[in-house]
Order: C-alpha cells, then sequence, then structure tokens
C-alpha cells in the first residue's frame, strides 16, 4: 500500500464529522436517520483500514474486521427500521416530523 | 507527499472518491428535498464502497453496496413516499427550515471533530502498512463465521427478527 494510512482513516473522520453537523443541524427526524448512517459508515472505514494496513498477515486476523463490519451494519439496519416505524408512528399521531416540534416531555 | 505519489493511479482513484463522498455528504445537508438528500446518501455509500475496493476488502465492497445502497435507501424512500405529509418531503422555507446562519456555526463541531482525529493520527506516528500476506477470502470470512463467530452470528440474526417484530408492531394499524 503506497497510500498513507492518514488519506483513509481521514476520510472516515471527515465522514463522521459531517454526519454529526448534519445530524446536530437539521431537524427533519428521517434526515437525522441518514446521517446517523453516514456516522456509521466513517467508523466501518476506519476498521478496514486499520485491518488492510496492519492486520493481513494470516488469514484469521484478516477475516476480523470484515466480520465486526458485518455486525456494525446489521445494528445500523436494525435501527434504521426501528426509526423509521417510530417516525412514522409519530407523523401519524402528531402529523410532524420535525424534531423541535415532538416537545411532549419538555417541561 | 512526494510527486510519485499524487501520480499514482491509487492515490488519484482514492481522491476522486472521496471528493464525491465528501461532496454529496455536505449535499445532504443543503439541498432542500428529503428524496434528493437520500439519493446523495447512496452516491456517498457508493463511493465509500469503492474506497473499500482500493482498500482490498471487496466483501465490504458488496455488503456495503447490498445493505446501504440497496437496503437501507429503498427503506428511507418508501418510509418518505408513504407517509403522506408533506412536510416530510420537503422542509418548508426558501433553503429549508433550520437552516439558518447558525448552521455553518455549528458545522464547526463536526470539523473540529474531524481535525482533532487528523491531527491524533499524524502525532500517532503510524508505522507503515505491513506486507499482506494473507488477504480476508470470503471463504474464510464464511467459514469463521459459522465456526469461531458462530454466537454473535446468530445473535445479530436473533437482532434482526426483533427489529422486524419491532418495525411491523409499531407501524401496522391497530384492528378494530
Amino acid at each position: 500500500m503506497n497510500l498513507p494510512i492518514y488519506l483513509p482513516l481521514g476520510l472516515g473522520a471527515l465522514l463522521f464529522g459531517m454526519g454529526l453537523w448534519g445530524a446536530l443541524t437539521r431537524t427533519n427526524a428521517v434526515r437525522i436517520l441518514m446521517f446517523i448512517e453516514i456516522m456509521l459508515n466513517g467508523v466501518n472505514l476506519n476498521l478496514i483500514t486499520f485491518s488492510r494496513y496492519y492486520y493481513q498477515t494470516n488469514p484469521e486476523m484478516a477475516t476480523r474486521a470484515p466480520i465486526m463490519t458485518l455486525f456494525i451494519m446489521t445494528v445500523a439496519a436494525a435501527e434504521a427500521s426501528v426509526g423509521l416505524a417510530l417516525i412514522l408512528n409519530v407523523v401519524r399521531n402528531r402529523g410532524v416530523v420535525d424534531v423541535d416540534k415532538v416537545n411532549l416531555l419538555k417541561g | 507527499m512526494t510527486m510519485e505519489l499524487l501520480t499514482s493511479g491509487e492515490f488519484i482513484i482514492f481522491a476522486l472518491l472521496s471528493i464525491v463522498a465528501l461532496v454529496s455528504t455536505y449535499q445532504m445537508v443543503a439541498v432542500r428535498l428529503i428524496t434528493h438528500a437520500a439519493l446523495f446518501m447512496t452516491l456517498t455509500f457508493t463511493a465509500v464502497a469503492g474506497v473499500f475496493l482500493l482498500l482490498q476488502a471487496e466483501f465490504v465492497a458488496g455488503l456495503q453496496v447490498l445493505i446501504y445502497s440497496g437496503a437501507i435507501t429503498t427503506m428511507v424512500i418508501f418510509a418518505i413516499m408513504l407517509s403522506g405529509l408533506k412536510d416530510i418531503k420537503m422542509e418548508a422555507g426558501a433553503k429549508g427550515r433550520g437552516w439558518s446562519k447558525s448552521n455553518p456555526l455549528l458545522m464547526v463541531v463536526g470539523l473540529i471533530f474531524a481535525t482533532f482525529m487528523c491531527y491524533l493520527y499524524a502525532a500517532a506516528n503510524l508505522p507503515k502498512a505491513t506486507e499482506a500476506t494473507a488477504l480476508a477470502k470470503v471463504k474464510d470470512i464464511g467459514f469463521s463465521l459459522f465456526s469461531t463467530y458462530v454466537i454473535p452470528f446468530e445473535v445479530a440474526s436473533i437482532l434482526l427478527l426483533i427489529a422486524m417484530v419491532g418495525a411491523i408492531i409499531l407501524t401496522a394499524k391497530e384492528a378494530e
């Protein structure tokens, strides 16, 4: 690998940072869910980068990062499905999708 | 960075893919229609899948395209289309609600995080890449998934089942 390790790691950090920015600034609930997916993707990129650069010396070590990534993707898919179901429920019951307007618990 | 690196195919492909990924992530924040944001999200995921291919993780690249670009995008777009609310499709106002003057300020939160991480990576003085003698073959991954990691694998499938049941219960209309 001639590519310095900082470049993919930096891309992962930037994706995470931009996802954080979007999740904090936008108020549409569906959009916030999408940014959470972007952040998880940045994490996956870091995992795969470290695995590619340092842990591909024997097959047992090399398979760990893809399996970890598979589990992260599983959790992301589960989170997205339940999150979208919750959002659809809120939309149906209260007629808003803006997270600033869902403030029943606000004192 | 030397000239040799800057002109190598690896670097050029990586630069193109990361520009696509970052610009479409920015567009996800800036664009007004949620459907367009979902499509930009797909573009980001596909570009990251390209980076995975560049890192020789073809199994993860395939998973990325199947799960993220395929399944999650379809689910998000279905959720947007199925709800009749106008608000969910388009944020009101000229540039969208919540897109105010404070937003570029809040961008600093993300950028500070990214800068801090890049500083950490640079300061850690990471060693050069070791020689890749064993790439993760799909056969090996499948074998260890069903031998060493069989319990986490089954727990993950139970998690997916529970998530599916939960989603159905949450969205199904109550039978009168």
